[in-house]
């Protein structure tokens, strides 16, 4: 019995070091340790052994079938690390090769721009209103102060549907949507498209785009509107942004400004892109004139607030240095694509 | 507005900087835009006198001059045809620069040296525009009596600086000279001088003898007329010319030149008539019914009866504020003048100005708004300059049909809400000084409010915010500290609406989409371009420019065709491309705006077919949280029959996808293949759900089967998979269509779909009992419907 096991188990290795795949590394398990394996059979035998040989020839027999066991384990992993530094030897690439290509898209820098001009506001605590662009006359000249004989509501400055009904050629009418629909405090922007009959050229478009800002409060100052606007400028130009406040016109506000900033890209030294001005006109702005502020409903002895406006199109324009508007509205993939 | 430095040193002695003055000036609400030295280049030109004139002994187009430069004499060869024994010239002497920056020297001209060269005006570096080109090309004759050995750069005024100044349209009372200047006394706070009006005392009125004046219409609140005889009709003396120049006016005579003059030094237009062509002896403002006029530029002009008209009692004379008629013209033989310095309404001007699309200095200046006070002093003003010139003698008497002189405005300015308003703390006395320096008249009526009586010209002050912007504007804007708000705290932050806006074009971004921007018009010729039927719920306008931006858009499909139509033409092999914009259309109920409806397009050419365009709406759908949307064959007529399918949810019908059809590629130059998605923004937020919310992950395992179904072509994939889930109940966790197989093995006429179904329940582990009934039951409902078999 003891040789007969010692021979099985030498078989068994003999086998084991034949095998040269995992997929049959298993088939000498079977044959040896499974349920009809050689050793198993072996082991049935036991029984017709006498009793003092039992304990020596099972203590010999797990001896074996732990020696075969361990055997196959060390025999596995030698095969599997085979496989692994075979497969490695086939698989191997040139991982120079280009990587499969993905489709980018992007925002229009239109769109971009507005995008980090809504953000800068609705982090002071503006909301974003809405309005039409076919809107009433009234809304877009009366109720905003423009007197009835000004030639901006001539047929050769804006585009009509109907005798009263104009395309908005501003988006300060949301101005007066959101007062006679609302209470103050109100704090809004409104950027949109706004149309006059301007030919396209390199700086003017028929179709052009606007934001309009308004704030109602009591005691809001011409001070805040300074500060409110340094403010936006600084964030939307850099922290080193000067702003100068010059006295204009609008009939929407009095005392009304144009705000220019200092030129973001010399600094305000001098350059092509601010004409040597060292400045560049952002924005037009001014205190809510008392006659809107009634138009509206709201009483100005006990209500303040500021307006301001700015042209979308050359703000995108000047901020990625875009020398011709109608670039904006052609398209090309090879403009839209510059914009990640 | 172009203002000459020099003439308005007379006013105000201004001594900073050129560019400073600027500066403060803007800065004060005058919008300086440009400087400019007239002649920056020009040194060593000098008047001198022709006296001799010889023919040049070697070459026939040459002559020599000799010239009285006031201290010596010299020589100057010239080939000019112009100049004559007596004339006074320009003349660069030798070491002179002209204005193109060439140096002047002694020259030899074939054995005659020629000590420098006359000039002419473009030499001077002088205004070129405005003078006539004979006038242009020749030498520069000055008026007789010019002294000699005068430098042309204090002559001339080359030294002067135009500014040119961008004038708001509420200060009508800044286009002249003097409103400039009393802006720069104000800034610099400097005194301002006055200037001599006529103001002898008259001991007849002569005038009544040959003139009077009848105002018939409300539009003209004033007329002044004031007469004189002509001594002789020459040109204006030099320095009135340099003046009028540099302002941008051409010199014609020195009776125009004064009217022009007056107006530029005091804004008030004025208009000088040959009073023997009037052929009358009143002046009647009025309206007329006479149809045509010939106005100065001898242009026949259309004329109504809603335009006014200065006549002579029967026709018109002058179209009132816009320009006089050639039937009473000074020309040469004008014996006596009538000077006119009337008033008119702007709103009167502007129409009439439009309507005969003739616009001049005295039209924009009414349609600004001109003070009426003005006429008075530009009517004596004008006449003192006549006379000073020497050009006329005064006829006694002046006729001022003034009806209605309006009071002074007063307005009344608290300090206290000033000061709240600005948010500074200035004392009454300061803003009473800033006021006095502005020309108001303020008087303080309590501790803390100021009266303040309005100059008759200042025809934007009528409020305290008015006063409000005049004070602070002289204070300095820049002085106001910048704060930031109080008041209650406002959230602030996007709508709904708007974060899907945002999250659908990042959506697509995501997937290789470029976001276009494109033009909100369009025209029925671009619409027919679209295979489509005539629309009736436009919106066209009324003044478009031109055919093809006649109509607001409905559709934003055919800008998205002009978007690839563009990029194809330009050899981009491929394009994928949306926009998420407003369309527009009727509104059927009366008394209501248009409607304007977002709609969202989706387009793509070159790299991509009709189910990768498909599968980006799907992703754009699931990620907006709508499920199982329906894309039903059909369409509009843009989009090729066999290629098209409408996309509903739960019945709301979202919008359209399909492949182009092959006529609007034609029509739209399109590369062959191209595919459009159009979805309704409205539709698609009221289907979204954007909401995460969170559900266990299932602890069973899931069971797969495969189904392979044979059936008939025509039979729409959605058909089949809508019976598989009504047949599967809840068990059914996901359906996909795997293979689409025609060919070998498949009758002709016939597919086969293969669908991968995963069941799966949340409580137990599901088994063949679960699962088998409920494929027999598909199978036998898709044999019942579509005669559809299983493939085995």
């Amino acid at each position: 019995m003891e040789l007969e096991l010692k021979q099985l188990r030498d078989r068994c290795l003999t086998d084991l070091n034949d095998v040269e795949e995992l997929k049959t590394l298993d088939n000498v398990r079977i044959k040896y340790l499974g349920k009809k394996g050689e050793l198993t059979i072996a082991l049935k035998g036991m029984g017709k052994l006498s009793s003092e040989e039992r304990p020596i020839i099972g203590k010999l027999a797990n001896e074996i079938r732990e020696e075969i066991e361990n055997n196959i384990s060390a025999q596995k992993q030698l095969l599997e690390h085979k496989e692994i530094e075979a497969q490695i030897r086939e698989e191997s690439i040139d991982v120079s090769l280009p990587g499969k290509k993905h489709l980018a898209g992007n925002l229009h820098p239109l769109t971009t721009t507005v995008n980090e001009l809504k953000e800068i506001f609705l982090g002071m605590g503006f909301s974003i209103a809405e309005g039409p662009e076919i809107e009433w006359a009234k809304y877009n000249f009366d109720y905003l102060n423009v007197p009835q004989d000004h030639s901006a509501r001539d047929l050769q400055d804006t585009f009509y549907y109907q005798d009263d009904i104009v395309l908005r050629t501003q988006t300060s009418p949301v101005q007066v949507r959101v007062m006679q629909e609302q209470k103050p405090p109100l704090r809004i922007i409104s950027p949109g498209r706004v149309y006059r009959c301007d030919e396209i050229d390199a700086t003017h478009s028929p179709v052009f785009h606007q934001m309009e800002g308004l704030v109602i409060d009591k005691g809001i100052t011409m001070s805040d509107l300074k500060g409110t606007l340094d403010l936006f400028a600084k964030k939307l130009f850099g922290e080193q942004t000067k702003t100068k406040f010059r006295p204009h016109q609008f009939y929407f506000t009095e005392p009304s400004a144009e705000m220019d900033v200092t030129c973001f890209k010399c600094g305000g030294v001098g350059c092509k892109v601010c004409s040597n001005t060292g400045w560049i006109e952002i924005l037009g702005c001014g205190m809510v004139h008392p006659n809107v502020l009634r138009l509206c409903g709201i009483d100005p002895d006990e209500y303040s607030g500021f307006a301001f406006g700015m042209g979308l199109d050359r703000i995108t324009l000047t901020k990625y240095g875009i020398t011709d508007l109608r670039l904006l509205f052609e398209n090309d993939l090879r403009f839209l694509a510059q914009f990640k | 507005m172009f203002v000459s430095l020099n003439w308005l040193k007379e006013f105000v002695d201004i001594k900073i900087p050129p560019y400073d003055f600027g500066e403060a000036l803007t800065m004060s609400g005058t919008k300086v835009e440009t400087l400019t030295v007239v002649s920056e280049n020009v040194v060593n030109i000098f008047t001198g006198k022709i006296t001799k004139i010889e023919p040049h002994p070697n070459a026939d187009k040459l002559i020599v001059c000799t010239v009285d430069m006031g201290t010596d004499e010299r020589v100057i060869v010239t080939a000019a045809k112009n100049v004559f024994e007596g004339a006074i010239v320009p003349v660069a002497v030798d070491g002179a620069v002209i204005a193109d920056g060439t140096k002047i020297g002694t020259n030899d001209f074939r054995g005659v040296l020629s000590y420098g060269m006359f000039c002419s005006i473009e030499e001077l570096g002088m205004n070129t525009d405005l003078f006539s080109k004979e006038i242009m090309e020749g030498i520069l004759i000055l008026p007789a009596g010019t002294p000699l050995g005068m430098d042309a750069r204090e002559l001339f005024w080359l030294n002067d600086v135009i500014i040119d100044v961008e004038l708001t349209a509420n200060r009508s009372d800044c286009q002249s000279i003097i409103g400039i200047a009393r802006e720069a006394s104000a800034t610099l706070d400097l005194p301002m001088a006055g200037f001599t009006i006529y103001a002898a005392t008259e001991s007849s009125n002569q005038i009544a003898d040959y003139l009077s004046v009848k105002i018939e219409d409300q539009a003209c609140p004033r007329y002044v007329a004031k007469m004189l005889k002509v001594k002789k009709i020459e040109a204006s003396p030099l320095w009135m010319q340099v003046k009028l120049l540099n302002s941008g006016v051409r010199p014609i005579n020195n009776i125009v030149d004064v009217t022009n003059y007056v107006m530029l030094e005091l804004g008030q237009p004025l208009h000088a008539f040959d009073y023997d062509s009037l052929q009358s002896q009143e002046i009647v403002v009025k309206t007329t019914t006479d149809k045509k006029i010939v106005t100065l530029d001898d242009k026949e002009r259309n004329i109504d009866e809603t335009m006014l008209m200065i006549t002579n009692g029967q026709a018109p004379v002058a179209v009132a504020g816009v320009m006089g008629g050639e039937n009473s013209e000074i020309t040469e033989k004008t014996s006596l003048i009538v000077l006119e310095a009337a008033n008119f309404n702007k709103g009167s001007v502007r129409l009439t100005a439009k309507q005969l699309g003739l616009r001049t200095e005295a039209s924009s200046r009414f349609e600004k708004g001109v003070d009426p006070e003005l006429a008075g002093i530009a009517a004596l003003r004008a006449t003192h300059l006549l006379l000073e010139i020497g050009a006329c003698e005064v006829i006694e008497g002046l006729i001022d049909v003034y009806p209605c002189v309006e009071a002074l405005k007063k307005v009344n300015l608290d300090v206290n809400w000033f000061n709240a308003f600005v948010g500074i703390s200035l004392t009454i006395a300061e803003i009473s000084k800033m006021l006095t320096r502005l020309f108001f008249t303020v008087e303080k009526i309590s501790d803390h409010v100021l009266e303040v009586e309005v100059p008759s010209y200042r025809l934007d002050i009528e409020l305290k915010e008015d006063l409000a912007e005049e004070v602070v504007r002289i204070f300095g804007y820049d002085m106001i500290p910048g704060t930031i708000m109080g008041g209650e705290t406002m959230v602030g932050g996007k709508t709904p609406v708007q974060k899907f806006q945002d999250a659908l074009k990042n959506i697509l971004v995501g997937q290789g989409y470029y976001e276009t921007l494109t033009s909100s018009f369009t025209s029925e010729k671009r619409l027919q371009g679209l295979n489509s039927q005539r629309e009736d719920n436009l919106i066209p306008l009324i003044n478009p420019l031109g055919e093809e931006n006649s109509i607001m858009r409905h559709t934003l499909v055919g800008h998205q065709l002009e978007v690839i139509s563009l990029n194809y033409s330009r050899k981009n092999p491929f394009g994928q491309f949306f926009e998420l914009s407003n369309t527009y259309r009727k509104n059927e109920k009366p008394g209501e705006l248009p409607i304007e409806e977002q709609k969202l397009a989706i387009s793509s050419y070159g790299s991509e077919d009709y189910f990768d365009l498909k599968g980006a709406v799907e992703l754009l759908l699931a990620q907006s949280g709508i499920k199982y949307p329906e894309f039903i064959a059909g369409g509009s007529d843009f989009l090729h029959p066999g290629r098209k399918a409408e996309i509903f949810v739960n019945g709301i019908k979202l919008g359209e996808i399909g492949e182009i059809h092959p006529v609007v590629v034609k029509n739209y130059e399109l590369p062959k293949r191209c595919y459009v998605c159009q979805l309704s923004f409205d539709a698609l937020f009221e289907c979204s759900s954007l909401d995460n919310k969170f559900t266990d992950l299932p602890k069973f395992p899931a069971s797969n089967r495969d189904l392979a179904i044979l059936l008939k072509s025509d039979i729409p994939a959605a058909a089949v998979e809508a019976i598989i889930r009504k047949n599967s109940g809840e068990i059914l966790e996901s359906i996909d269509l795997f293979d689409v197989y025609t060919g070998a093995q498949i009758p002709d006429g016939y597919k086969s779909l293969a669908y991968a179904l995963n069941f799966r329940h949340h409580e137990r582990t599901l088994n063949d009992n679960d699962i088998n009934p409920v494929i027999d039951q598909i199978l036998s409902e898709l044999k019942r419907s579509f005669d559809a078999q299983l493939r085995e």
